[in-house]
């Protein structure tokens, strides 16, 4: 079920009459999130909810044996065993074929032709996200962050929590399962917030499908394209992969606040970043800070001269997570690596006067800089293979392409950044300053309708969200 | 709220800590309440808007329709009935009230049907034969002839994924609900769409529009690869513009009908025109069917439909056997036809030959008819094309039915 779907409006009608006028003590709802959200999961593929329901008893009980263990080393083989189940179901649903496919090419480099089997497994859906909020649950019950909470369905319901289920943001568990635990009754400003955040999530989908005609043109051309094209391809992925993703998180929170939830931000206009760590701080945040608590520090940080490293890894895995192929990692590598050149030139002096200036048009160079490294990223992480996106980055940088635009290339072009900038200029506002919106009831529920009306007039529900498929 | 608070704040501080059942109800039942209302009138403004727009009066879904709502009518009918079913080839081919009026100067009463339609395939033509056969079945009613278009370049693979943004709007349009309800049994996320498609959107899927407006804001590149000089764009427009304004001087009456019953679902006839604009109609075709125009229409025609390579998509093969199928439960006669080729413009490859042949021979065996292969006819000349597809008006339309007349007169 997408959120943007007439199957989910019906599903989420039916399922709020329940929650709001019969379900009404604290149990009785638990179990119906649990089982609204198994439907809601169900739609795509009924037959995986034995592995999200049955990851999630593992971690239930492995958190309790974790908490009970008398010895250090007994604990830490408690976590081991919860990282080989969600971390081996993950490689072998996802990524399994890959590296089976990677041995075959290497061989094949080598001089040798092996015939290797492969699975060819459907990847189920969230299962990147699941995983990593389950285990979550064990590594802080591992650390002492949290003790291992009681009831199981309250545990698996807030595991399976569908407006957050396949697409993020990632919730930890302190996040969620005290709110699951004490469901709360959500005040009529957190509704009104939820519906305004459903609509704008529902806006950037509606633009992002949009701008799926020009970056498809770019990044799968037929046949040669002009230099302005390309820039605007790829400037319209990354509008289109910002809209999709943010606004599906958007609905997701929205939704979750209807029912009384609070799900933490997940993008805080992340094109508005000046540095390629400040980027990281604005983009998936829900990732960026589970990678940062859980394996970045879990390598060592900042300690023993390692930083550079561990930035590395944790961006080549953070890279990775996104999906099996090699695009994926190359986009990870070249964050880490854009990463860890912003750490060495902050250290140096030359740079750190710069670096410190508050001046409006350092700020400007700044945010340039970064948003073009961004831009370079978003090639790796669209291309079809490594092939292509070095090609599609040689081009957009060759001023000897001579392949005439089309005659409405520079109208598209100021097109799609004026809706990047507009989509930004909205969350900014929808993050700062909602409640004086809010607060003017008519104009309020006028917006509302209208922004509805463009997405139930515009829209393409058959366009999965691009995040479906990590 | 904090204006300078997160978002993650901002919903923090808006749970309560308690809750009862008449507070749980109140405050639902006014979100869905203020929710609801909100999704109603968007609903409204949307289907407004569309209808003031008229897009579901116009184009090929406004035709179709048309064609739709005319079938009680037609059979009703007193006379024996013909009907041309094809794509947009027939309904620029075959003139209805010239094949009757010869056929009645040959004593026999007959009232014949243009159902070409352009921008649909067989799979969606599938589904509009059923409804066809349905309503003459039901009516006990029969065709005497149907003459079915087997038309290569729209069962390609490359028309099929063109076709795919209307879909969900044709097929809202053309299937019956238990047609719908096989859907939804299959695929429920599907079956919900279609079904919300039909009754709350009224045949206009949101994939419709979103198509419509990425082509207006993304335009696909033109590929005007051959350009005519700026004095024969001038004389296209300006003699595009004198027959526009003939038509409303000779047709005062005209409602706009996609398909006009009164025509028969098929164009003007040149018997109904001054001589001056029948002249006017050579010199426009004189001027738009210049070596530029129509060697870019031909480029077209082989981006959007594969026209000269003919990598066949099978569904798009089954569908067309369907549609025979389907005519051949209320037809006395069936014919399956391939209208004529423009071959000054449009040549076949070998492979492409090779794959039609062996798609006709799969038709044949499926169908037990023997397809009509009129594409290279010495009736029809280059000359009688308005351009690389399309038989012309006054010129092409009245020769290629004069040779229908001659070769299906005997059957009628």
């Amino acid at each position: 079920m997408i959120f943007n779907t007439p199957i989910f409006f019906w599903f989420f009608s039916i399922f709020i009459l329940f929650y709001g006028f019969a379900f009404l003590k604290q149990t009785p709802r638990v179990y119906l999130i649990l089982v609204g959200s198994l439907v809601f999961y169900g739609a795509w593929n009924y037959s995986f909810i034995p592995l999200l329901v049955g990851s999630g008893i593992a971690d239930y009980f492995i958190a309790q044996a974790i908490f009970n263990a008398k010895t250090k080393q007994a604990k830490k083989r408690w976590l081991m065993a919860s990282l080989a189940i969600n971390l081996g179901l993950l490689g072998l649903f996802k990524y399994a074929d890959f590296a089976l496919q990677s041995v075959a090419d290497l061989l094949a480099v080598l001089g040798y032709q092996a015939s290797i089997p492969t699975l060819s497994w459907v990847l189920p859906v969230g299962i990147s996200f699941y995983t990593f909020q389950s285990l979550s649950y064990t590594i802080d019950v591992y650390r002492g962050d949290m003790k291992p909470r009681k009831g199981l369905v309250e545990f698996v319901a807030a595991l399976s929590f569908f407006p957050q289920l396949v697409a993020g943001p990632i919730l930890r568990a302190k996040q969620i399962l005290p709110q699951m635990h004490a469901i709360a009754l959500p005040k009529w400003d957190a509704i009104k917030h939820g519906f305004l955040l459903i609509t704008v999530g529902l806006i950037k989908k509606t633009g992002a499908d949009l701008l799926a005609i020009p970056a498809q043109k770019a990044f799968e051309a037929k046949e040669a394209i002009s230099t302005l094209e390309l820039w605007t391809g790829v400037l319209a992925f990354a509008g289109q992969i910002y809209g999709d993703f943010s606004g599906y998180t958007d609905m997701a929170i929205g939704i979750a606040l209807i029912l009384g939830f609070s799900i933490p931000l997940n993008f805080r206009v992340p094109y508005f970043a000046i540095s390629p760590v400040d980027f990281w701080r604005r983009w998936h945040i829900s990732l960026s800070s589970w990678l940062r608590d859980y394996l970045y520090i879990s390598l060592g940080g900042n300690r023993n001269n390692n930083r550079t490293r561990n930035v590395f890894l944790t961006m080549l895995l953070g890279g990775l997570w996104h999906g099996a192929a090699w695009t994926f990692i190359a986009w990870g590598a070249f964050h880490g690596a854009i990463i860890t050149a912003t750490h060495y030139l902050a250290n140096l002096p030359i740079f750190s006067r710069f670096n410190q200036s508050s001046a409006k048009v350092v700020t400007f160079v700044k945010w340039a800089i970064t948003f073009y490294l961004v831009l370079i990223g978003w090639v790796f992480f669209r291309a079809t293979d490594i092939g292509s996106a070095f090609d599609i980055i040689l081009n957009l940088h060759l001023l000897t392409n001579t392949v005439a635009a089309g005659s409405h290339a520079m109208t598209i072009f100021v097109m799609t950044a004026v809706w990047v900038l507009l989509v930004h200029v909205m969350d900014f506002y929808v993050i700062k300053g909602a409640d004086k919106l809010e607060n003017k009831p008519w104009l309020f529920w006028l917006l509302m309708a209208l922004g509805q009306a463009l997405c139930l007039f515009i829209g393409e529900p058959s366009n999965e969200f691009i995040y479906f498929q990590f | 709220m904090s204006s300078s608070t997160s978002n993650s704040n901002v919903t923090d501080n808006l749970a309560m800590t308690t809750t009862n059942d008449s507070s749980s109800r109140k405050i639902y039942a006014k979100a869905v309440l203020a929710i609801g209302l909100c999704l109603a009138i968007a609903m409204a403004a949307v289907n407004s808007y569309l209808d003031s727009l008229g897009v579901r009066q116009q184009g090929v879904l406004g035709r179709v329709t048309e064609a739709r709502e005319a079938l009680p009518k037609i059979i009703a009918e007193p006379n024996e009935l013909v009907m041309f079913f094809g794509s947009s080839m027939t309904r620029a081919g075959f003139s209805p009230r010239k094949f009757d009026r010869d056929l009645k100067a040959q004593g026999k009463s007959i009232t014949s049907f243009n159902y070409g339609f352009g921008g649909l395939n067989p799979y969606f033509q599938d589904f509009l034969s059923r409804r066809i056969a349905d309503e003459f079945t039901q009516n006990d009613r029969r065709l005497k002839l149907a003459m079915i278009e087997f038309n290569p370049f729209q069962t390609t693979q490359t028309r099929w994924n063109g076709a795919k943004p209307v879909i969900d709007s044709f097929l809202t349009l053309l299937a019956s609900d238990k047609e719908l309800l096989e859907v939804t049994k299959q695929d429920l996320t599907r079956g919900i769409h279609l079904f919300n498609v039909k009754y709350i959107r009224g045949n206009i899927s949101a994939e419709i529009i979103t198509s419509f407006f990425g082509r207006e804001l993304f335009p696909p590149q033109r590929h005007q690869t051959f350009k005519d000089d700026e004095e024969t764009i001038a004389e296209q427009r300006r003699l595009g513009n004198l027959l526009n304004e003939k038509f409303e001087q000779e047709y005062p009456d005209f409602d706009n009908a996609a398909w006009s019953y009164d025509w028969r679902g098929a164009g003007t006839i040149p018997e109904e025109r001054s001589k001056e604009t029948l002249t006017l109609f050579e010199q426009y075709y004189a001027v738009t069917q210049t070596d530029a125009a129509m060697k870019n229409d031909r480029l077209s025609r082989i981006r959007s439909a594969d026209i000269e390579d003919l990598n066949f998509e099978p569904l798009l093969v089954e569908s067309f056997i369907n549609i025979v199928k389907n005519f051949q439960r209320f037809s006395d006669n069936v014919e399956v036809i391939m209208l004529p080729q423009n071959t000054k413009w449009i040549t076949n490859t070998a492979a492409g030959k090779k794959r039609l042949a062996d798609v006709v021979k799969q038709i044949e065996q499926a169908t037990g008819i023997k397809i009509a292969d009129h594409q290279h006819i010495e009736e029809i000349t280059p000359a009688m094309y308005r351009d690389t597809t399309h038989l012309s008006r006054y010129r092409g339309d009245i020769a290629y039915t004069d040779y229908l007349v001659k070769q299906y007169g005997d059957v009628l």
